[in-house]
């Protein structure tokens, strides 16, 4: 946003930065192998659904799309809205590279369709050695991967848990770096 | 091959310490010629100033956790903090300090004491509530390590010829002007001496505070290497910091609605004359250096 645009109060969503994506598929490797860590077998991609008709449409087609492209790898679709008012498109499958191409193919889609200031994020679930839930949060605005680790209690994350993740794959995953940054998702249905 | 998986020798913030320690000798050489210099009454503030060293060394722990409203307890009283010092303790090898709770809502521990036999290491009931036990390690760590290097007795050392810069300001103020009758330009040595004083107590002064910075690095660093969990010490230091600069809370989907549009945020003002000052080195500085430790153990630094 140039100066020119703050005087005016102009406002431009940034657009997602979905390139670094495919860094998820590279650090699973690490993940599996090295840092005990395995796929819940599910990710979702996060939006805001508008109200208009080829919004509507283009989330169906995407729908159509995916479930035909992952017919042969075994995933599974289904969506469901939030509190917040935010569409979740989950996606479910035993392939953790189908689940990243299917992530990827979503938000490619509402790109193409104009839409791509309504994603949020894409989150994907995985379970530690003591087949705890953790997550990974990218934000399509940072172009960053952010970890999350809910504790037992309400609205609890596991902080150090967090830090020592982005310590372990900081090599492999874009992971932001301001802290301040890693917003939580609470109640995720994954 | 194994991979090296322990934390090396920081040698930066060594050399660092060593630097500020040699400078603070330079200053305080000059002081003490300009002393000599002056002759008379150099004796005079050499006894006073020795004694007021000898008082602070010997009761400034008991004065410091008086001021805290800090009282012992024993290990009925709080078990799992005496469990947590003690195995901190046998991972040091240390000999068990005396445990000290204060009365206060805000959250903080500290330790006092100018060598590992007599000291006492104090926590306050606002982070005895605020911490897990996992952090509360991590900060107890931190004032054990503090316990371990003689920080309190290496400070006050460091901080004596300060002191007796400041004695010897305070001496001029009041007695400037009855020396001018002992010899010729007695007067105007004596100002001098008060002078070069001032200056060596104000640089001095900033030099104490860059090494109280350097120390807690490496406090923060002992800390870690004690628990082997610097994620730990980060997590606990988010937590006592305050909301502002600490891990949010707030739903993404909660915070997107105000920041979609700018995803600007309060730019970090740029602490630079203020940091000077600071007995503590920023929040941010002791995050990113503990990750830098937390990258070391995981082999990925």
């Amino acid at each position: 946003m140039g100066f020119l645009d703050v005087l005016m109060g102009k406002r431009k969503l940034a657009a997602p930065a979905a390139d670094r994506l495919f860094a998820m598929s590279t650090a699973y490797v690490k993940f599996e192998t090295e840092l005990s860590i395995t796929t819940a077998g599910s990710a979702a991609i996060v939006f805001q659904p508008l109200a208009t008709a080829d919004f509507s449409s283009i989330v169906k087609d995407m729908e159509e799309v995916v479930r035909a492209t992952s017919a042969d790898s075994g995933t599974a679709v289904e969506t469901s809205d939030d509190s917040y008012g935010y569409r979740w498109l989950i996606l479910r499958g035993p392939d953790f590279d189908s689940l990243v191409v299917g992530i990827n193919a979503v938000s490619s889609a509402l790109e193409a369709g104009g839409y791509g200031e309504r994603v949020l994020c894409a989150v994907f679930g995985f379970r530690d050695e003591a087949k705890h839930p953790l997550y990974w949060i990218y934000n399509y605005k940072r172009g960053l991967f952010y970890p999350f680790v809910p504790a037992p209690g309400e609205e609890q994350r596991n902080v150090e848990r967090e830090f020592v993740l982005k310590a372990q794959v900081g090599n492999e995953l874009p992971v932001e770096a301001e802290h301040e940054r890693w917003f939580p998702l609470w109640g995720i249905p994954i | 091959m194994a991979r090296k998986t322990s934390f090396g020798r920081d040698r930066g913030l060594e050399a660092r310490m060593v630097l500020t320690l040699f400078l603070l000798g330079l200053v305080y050489a000059v002081l003490i010629g300009a002393l000599i210099a002056s002759g008379a009454g150099a004796a005079i503030i050499a006894i006073a100033a020795g004694g007021l060293f000898l008082l602070q060394f010997l009761t400034s722990d008991k004065i410091a956790l008086l001021s805290m409203g800090a009282r012992e307890v024993s290990p009925q009283d709080y078990p799992q903090l005496h469990a947590i010092v003690e195995r901190l303790c046998v991972q040091a090898n240390l000999p068990k300090p005396h445990v000290a709770v204060a009365q206060t809502a805000m959250p903080n521990a500290f330790a006092v004491g100018r060598s590992p036999r007599n000291a006492t290491v104090c926590a306050t009931t606002g982070i005895l509530d605020l911490l897990t036990p996992v952090e509360l390690e991590a900060v107890l760590g931190h004032e054990l390590t503090h316990v371990q290097n003689r920080d309190v007795m290496v400070m006050t050392i460091a901080s004596f010829f300060a002191s007796i810069a400041s004695f010897i300001v305070q001496i001029g103020f009041w007695f400037g002007g009855a020396f001018d009758d002992e010899r010729e330009g007695g007067a105007l040595s004596f100002m001098a001496v008060v002078l070069i004083s001032a200056i060596v107590y104000v640089v001095s002064w900033l030099l104490l505070q860059a090494l109280s910075r350097y120390r807690e690095f490496a406090a923060d660093r002992g800390s870690a290497i004690l628990t082997g969990r610097p994620s730990a010490l980060i997590s606990a230091l988010l937590k006592i910091s305050g909301s502002m600069q600490t891990v949010p809370r707030q739903d993404l989907r909660a915070a997107s609605g105000e920041l979609a549009a700018f995803y600007i945020f309060p730019p970090k003002a740029k602490q630079t004359v203020a940091s000077l000052f600071a007995t503590h080195p920023p929040l941010e500085a002791r995050i990113a250096a503990l990750q830098r430790l937390e990258a070391q153990l995981q082999g990925t630094a």
